[in-house]
């Protein structure tokens, strides 16, 4: 038996507000498939970061519990030697805001982020939400990935900087706000894909599985997730 | 709720006019608003008739129905939709509100919950006069109710804790255990209740006893309930001991734990509509392995976005055969399955050769949760039993 993959779940009661906690379940049971062993931490605020995670996971959350997990984050300083060494961060929705360089807080003032990648978010003139579909960019940062499905609801409009690469240019709902959808630099993903993002583009956990372990993975189709995928496909863009 | 429209339109006072200072007490919670009300209704009836809506609608034009239906000398308990509560306080002066839980529901149309807890504060600093009954042990509902001018705390329990995990007043995550809660940023905690439910029975401010295990309503959360009613009775003056006795007779509440039979099948029907009740309902399941039918949708109703099912412990169903149906029967099917839960997908289980797990054609009824709308179409086109 292998080590296990560690997947650190950052602040689940703060951040995984929409079923976020998916993720970490869809990371474990995608790594089942192949065999791996997966060990969970999860992480709340007061206790600190684990330093050697494979895969950190940060879910979406209220305004409130975002600047309070950012705040958490900044004092830990775990998240920031993670992704200095290129370990995988999936970041959903607030998790997602909060890793550039600043966020709209409960007021709509700036909020500092973290700063992992260059991005920023400020207030969309409305909010976002619905069903959100992306196809994958040219560059995408992602190996073989197919086309992005979820559910998005936030307030935010990011704008990535010169040197982050999209997740996905939007095919239908919102995204980022300027016709892409989410970011990729290095082994981070950020995303407004909910649904949870992984249990409806299980390609995504793949991808950062194989990041974490460093060994391309088999691949696995689930017929009860292509059919979800097609059904999300054809409610949404018709045919 | 044409005729409702059409009064509030025609006088838009009329709420005010009509609620006089007949209105007893108004519920609003995140879930249980309408078994609760149910229980009130029953409760305050040993004192003479009571009136509550018939159906749930708890925004303005069903509560304006409610009144302009009722007796002029009737007493009045209505449940009221959390974000039409401040306004709907204003308006028909209640003596007693009761307030039971406050977790996330639908949110892609609804606010959020902290800025709910937000709004119920302010309302409450705008009537000192009213006397609140309140879940002590659920902090955001605390912190709406600890407002009030007098508030009678009932230790009613809070089994999902997911959306009050950080302090509504300060932003610091709140620490749990020993059944109490407190804040490490700015000292609030759970306030000394004068209720408690405590397993199958609740106990009052004297230390006496009410025995629940006599209610026919499942689970622990109608416990709770029956537990909040105890204590708005006996904030109103009646005796909790008669309310129980009344509120034992309640079987089904607008349909909800109702038999039916649709198509081939005799169902018992639960209604949940967020992660909060859906959790809480696995509970009061037959135990495995029997088998069970879950229909999810997504209409406006049930909230667009069905992702809330990865909050929900389905592991609870694992060891039977599921019946994943409603509109939303694939984002089912992938929960259950990475849940471990053994499963099919059935469009329609109540046609005559639908391929039901075997022995559920046998039961004698079939337990049914479902989301809103599912349970609505349910509920009407079924046969109540």
């Amino acid at each position: 038996m292998s080590d296990p993959v560690v997947i650190a779940s950052i602040y689940p009661d703060l951040l995984g507000t929409y079923g976020d906690g998916g993720n970490v379940i869809t990371l474990r049971h995608r790594a089942a498939l192949r065999g791996l062993p997966t060990e969970v931490i999860a992480v709340q605020p007061g206790d600190a970061l684990p330093d050697g995670a494979d895969l950190y996971v940060l879910g979406g959350g209220e305004d409130t519990a975002q600047v309070a997990a950012c705040e958490a984050l900044q004092k830990d300083g775990a998240l920031a030697r993670a992704a200095q060494r290129g370990a995988p961060i999936l970041a959903i929705c607030a998790g997602y805001q909060l890793l550039g360089t600043f966020f709209p807080d409960a007021t709509g003032s700036p909020a500092p982020g973290l700063e992992l990648i260059d991005l920023s978010t400020s207030r969309l003139p409305a909010r976002a939400v619905g069903e959100l579909v992306a196809d994958p960019t040219d560059r995408p940062g992602l190996l073989g990935a197919d086309r992005f499905t979820g559910y998005e609801n936030h307030a935010g409009g990011t704008t990535l900087g010169p040197g982050v690469a999209p997740l996905g240019r939007v095919v239908a709902g919102v995204g980022n706000g300027d016709g892409t959808e989410g970011a990729v630099s290095g082994h981070i993903v950020g995303t407004y894909l909910h649904g949870p993002c992984l249990v409806r583009n299980p390609d995504i956990a793949d991808q950062l599985l194989e990041w974490a372990t460093g060994s391309p993975l088999t691949p696995v189709t689930e017929a009860a997730v292509a059919d979800l995928r097609a059904e999300r496909f054809r409610t949404v863009l018709g045919g | 709720m044409i005729g409702g429209q059409v009064i509030l339109r025609l006088a838009p006072g009329a709420i005010d006019e009509l609620a006089g200072d007949r209105v007893a007490a108004l519920v609003s919670a995140t879930n249980g608003k309408t078994s609760t009300t149910r229980l009130l209704a029953e409760s305050l009836s040993q004192a003479g008739p009571v009136v509550a809506q018939p159906t749930g609608a708890n925004m303005s034009t069903g509560i304006v129905m409610t009144l302009s239906e009722s007796a002029p000398d009737a007493t009045v308990v209505l449940e009221v939709d959390e974000a039409y509560l401040p306004r709907t306080v204003g308006q028909t002066r209640p003596r007693v509100l009761l307030l039971g839980n406050l977790s996330r529901d639908q949110l892609d149309r609804m606010n959020e919950v902290a800025m709910t807890a937000r709004s119920w504060r302010r309302m409450l600093q705008e009537h000192p006069d009213v006397t609140v009954v309140a879940n002590a042990d659920d902090p955001m509902v605390e912190f709406a109710a600890t407002a009030a001018g007098q508030v009678v705390w009932v230790a009613a329990g809070q089994a999902w804790t997911s959306d009050s995990a950080v302090c509504a007043a300060c932003g610091t995550l709140l620490g749990r255990g020993d059944g109490t809660w407190w804040c490490p940023g700015c000292g609030r905690r759970r306030p000394d209740p004068a209720w408690t439910l405590a397993g199958e029975e609740a106990v009052g401010p004297d230390g006496s006893r009410y025995d629940l295990s006599s209610l026919q309503l499942p689970g622990r959360f109608n416990r709770a309930n029956a537990t909040l009613v105890l204590a708005a009775t006996d904030a109103l003056g009646l005796d909790p001991r008669a309310g129980l006795e009344r509120m034992a007779r309640v079987d089904s509440v607008s349909g909800r734990y109702g038999t039916f039979r649709v198509g081939d099948l005799r169902i018992r029907l639960f209604l949940a509509k967020n992660p909060a009740g859906w959790s809480e309902l696995l509970d009061v399941m037959p135990p495995a392995p029997e088998p069970v039918i879950v229909t999810i949708n997504s209409d406006y109703a049930d909230g667009r976005d069905p992702s809330w099912l990865w909050d929900v412990p389905f592991e609870k169903l694992a060891g039977r055969t599921v019946v994943a149906t409603g509109f939303r029967r694939r984002d089912l099917a992938v929960r259950l399955t990475q849940a471990g839960v053994d499963h099919v997908v059935i469009e329609d289980p109540y046609a005559p050769d639908a391929p039901l797990p075997p022995g559920m054609r046998d039961l004698p009824a079939v337990n049914c949760c479902a989301t809103y709308t599912a349970f609505h179409h349910l509920r009407t086109t079924g046969e109540a039993l």
